[in-house]
């Protein structure tokens, strides 16, 4: 039941939502039910240390046969972030979001993504996991075309078709799976590989659709292209829910995936997961400083980040995973709050075009250091969360003996730097060119909820940094599990 | 349109496909069948229904709005559940209950029933709610 309520609280505000007409009801729903959310991973932190790992069986059913729950220290870090992040977006959303958008059921999909990604979180069954990505994919579909501006639609289909595919390969690789193992259970398919050890390769073929799935999901290397080509359509609210939760559910998937399956086979794999983490990065990058538009470079980012997690899971150390979970954290409050900033020029000017923005700063400093707080982390200047991040990579990497890939992720830390150092002048510190300084609509409507909200996130980012020390040391105790997969069989089937 | 023949028809149908689909549902646990099944049976003899008199009269016989029909769906489907987990079960646990009633003689009524008999009616609803609105878009309302 302590798992079960993250997927019923989202349900119940589906179906509130559906029951109830009026659009502010639902509007103050929406917030109760999110805070609820963040109560109810608020108190998982505690229970999952001292039970380490949490496993429910649904129905009774034990657990090779039926659907188990099950979420260790990494799952339910993962689920506090984005409890956090989701209530956080979601009171942003009730001034960002325009009242057609909300009132046809803005909320409602958001909830249907929380539950997607709650859900993925804790799914300790591979067929489930699909089903939980379709839960979120559904919902993010229509987000993303919601409101139907041609932009948005043009996005949409890109963003619809490349998932789909993803989401094809991803279930026929299960299919494959099944049909030589015959088990979807994540910790029964872990102990039987281990016995087959020595026939893994029959096995190749199912576990590179299966990652393919994941890497377009994730937006790895060669699979990237549809994210840039969607995120920016949307409204911000909703690209920052995105950037924030969708992307990072892949590489949740990926790292469980590894730990628990492809390490037996780390021969070939690893070398795999360090050349698209690398490729991803600097591709990434380079394609980022190349963009004129606030949220298309960030977009970039968001690849160029995702490799940096990758990277640290193909060291395949506890101190390189200590820093993939930590980077990844980082990234998913960075990120968001870049977004936010991000939604707030938007509504201000009603563009994101670098070119003919500017003044920003002098138009409100608290945004301005707002975005500074989050740039600056994205890019890894001390003391923000986004140094120690880059920091743990970095010395894992040199210190499991990949010191060219570490070198190489130093250097794209520049570069990050570059394009973080880009917005910063264009937007809000240069002067706003003359010819467009007239044409902008000036918005009166208040934003002081938008502002709380990435208030919020900045303290947040800045407290990692201060508190990076514990926050490690959480990690580490969750990289500890994952790289014990022995544990998380035993937790889940059962000792033998 | 005004063809008698095919509106008795129609509305024959339509009760008829309806009986089905709720015969569908009750037997769905232990045979082929469901609440998936029975709402997509359901949605046909609307969708029939439809056709004929336009979709002013599926929403007359619906009574509420396709939303709310779907917000009780996920209602059955929430209490089932949540049920359980109130008796001591892992969420989601079926129970049952076994009795002998006069007439109907030994009878197994469980909370599956209950969900499915909530996808039954989301289900129902969102297909109706599909095909109302695409009814609407093509003013197919005769």
């Amino acid at each position: 039941m302590i798992l079960f309520a993250l997927l019923l609280i989202p349900f119940t505000y589906l179906m509130l939502a559906l029951l109830i007409k009026k659009a502010g009801i639902k509007k103050r729903l929406a917030i109760l039910f999110s805070t609820l959310n963040l109560l109810w991973a608020m108190a998982l932190v505690p229970i999952v240390q001292y039970r380490e790992i949490i496993v429910v069986q649904m129905g009774g059913w034990s657990a090779p046969f039926g659907i188990s729950l099950v979420a260790d220290r990494f799952s339910v870090l993962m689920l506090l972030v984005t409890a956090f992040i989701f209530f956080l977006i979601t009171v942003y959303a009730t001034q960002s979001v325009d009242k057609a958008r909300r009132k046809n059921g803005h909320f409602f999909f958001t909830f249907g993504i929380l539950m997607g990604v709650n859900g993925s979180f804790m799914a300790g069954d591979l067929f489930n996991l699909y089903v939980w990505f379709e839960v979120m994919l559904m919902s993010s579909f229509i987000l993303v075309s919601l409101g139907g501006e041609r932009k948005q639609l043009e996005g949409s289909i890109k963003y619809l078709i490349l998932n789909l595919i993803s989401s094809l390969f991803f279930v026929a690789g299960i299919g494959l799976l099944y049909g030589k193992l015959g088990s979807l259970n994540l910790a029964d398919l872990s102990q039987k590989m281990e016995l087959a050890r020595a026939n893994l390769a029959v096995l190749n073929p199912a576990l590179i659709l299966i990652f393919v799935g994941f890497s377009i999901k994730g937006a790895l290397f060669p699979f990237f292209f549809w994210l840039p080509a969607s995120y920016h359509t949307p409204p911000p609210a909703v690209s920052a829910l995105f950037a924030g939760l969708l992307t990072k559910v892949g590489i949740y998937s990926l790292i469980r995936f590894y730990t628990l399956f492809l390490y037996y086979d780390a021969g070939f794999w690893q070398q795999v997961v360090l050349w698209m983490g690398a490729l991803s990065m600097v591709i990434g990058v380079i394609a980022a400083s190349s963009q004129y538009d606030f949220r298309k470079i960030l977009s970039f980012h968001i690849i160029s980040q995702v490799g940096y997690v990758v990277i640290a899971l193909g060291f395949f150390t506890e101190a390189a995973l200590t820093a993939a979970i930590f980077f990844l954290v980082h990234n998913m409050l960075s990120k968001t709050n870049a977004f936010l900033v991000a939604g707030w020029v938007h509504r201000e000017k009603g563009t994101l075009n670098l070119k003919v923005l500017g003044d920003m700063f002098k138009k409100s400093p608290v945004w301005g250091i707002l975005f500074f707080i989050s740039a600056f982390s994205l890019a890894g200047l001390p003391p923000l969360s986004g140094f120690f991040g880059k920091y743990l990579v970095l010395q894992s990497g040199i210190e499991a003996g990949y010191t060219g890939v570490a070198m190489l992720a130093l250097f794209v830390g520049l570069f990050t730097l570059f394009s973080m150092v880009k917005i910063w002048l264009e937007v809000f510190w240069k002067k706003q060119p003359e010819d467009s300084a007239m044409e902008w609509p000036v918005n009166q409507k208040p934003a002081h909820w938008m502002l709380f909200s990435s208030l919020a996130l900045g303290t947040a980012i800045v407290a990692m940094g201060l508190w990076a020390a514990p926050i490690a040391e959480y990690c580490q105790a969750a990289a500890q599990d994952l790289l014990n997969p022995s544990k998380y069989i035993e937790y889940v089937l059962g000792p033998s | 349109m005004n063809n008698i023949i095919l509106e008795k028809i129609a509305l024959l149908f339509l009760r008829g496909i309806a009986l089905m689909s709720v015969f569908l549902l009750l037997r769905g646990h232990n045979s082929p069948g469901g609440g998936f099944i029975g709402a997509i049976v359901l949605a046909i003899g609307f969708i029939f229904y439809g056709i004929i008199f336009g979709s002013d009269r599926i929403e007359r016989i619906l009574y509420f709005n396709t939303r709310i029909w779907m917000g009780i769906g996920l209602g059955f489907v929430l209490l089932a559940a949540v049920w359980p987990v109130f008796l001591g079960h892992a969420p989601l646990t079926g129970l049952w209950y076994t009795g002998n009633w006069p007439l109907l003689g030994e009878i197994h009524l469980g909370t599956p029933l209950i969900f499915d008999t909530g996808i039954f009616i989301g289900v129902a609803g969102l297909i109706l709610s599909v095909i109302i609105t695409i009814m609407e878009v093509l003013k197919w309302n005769t």
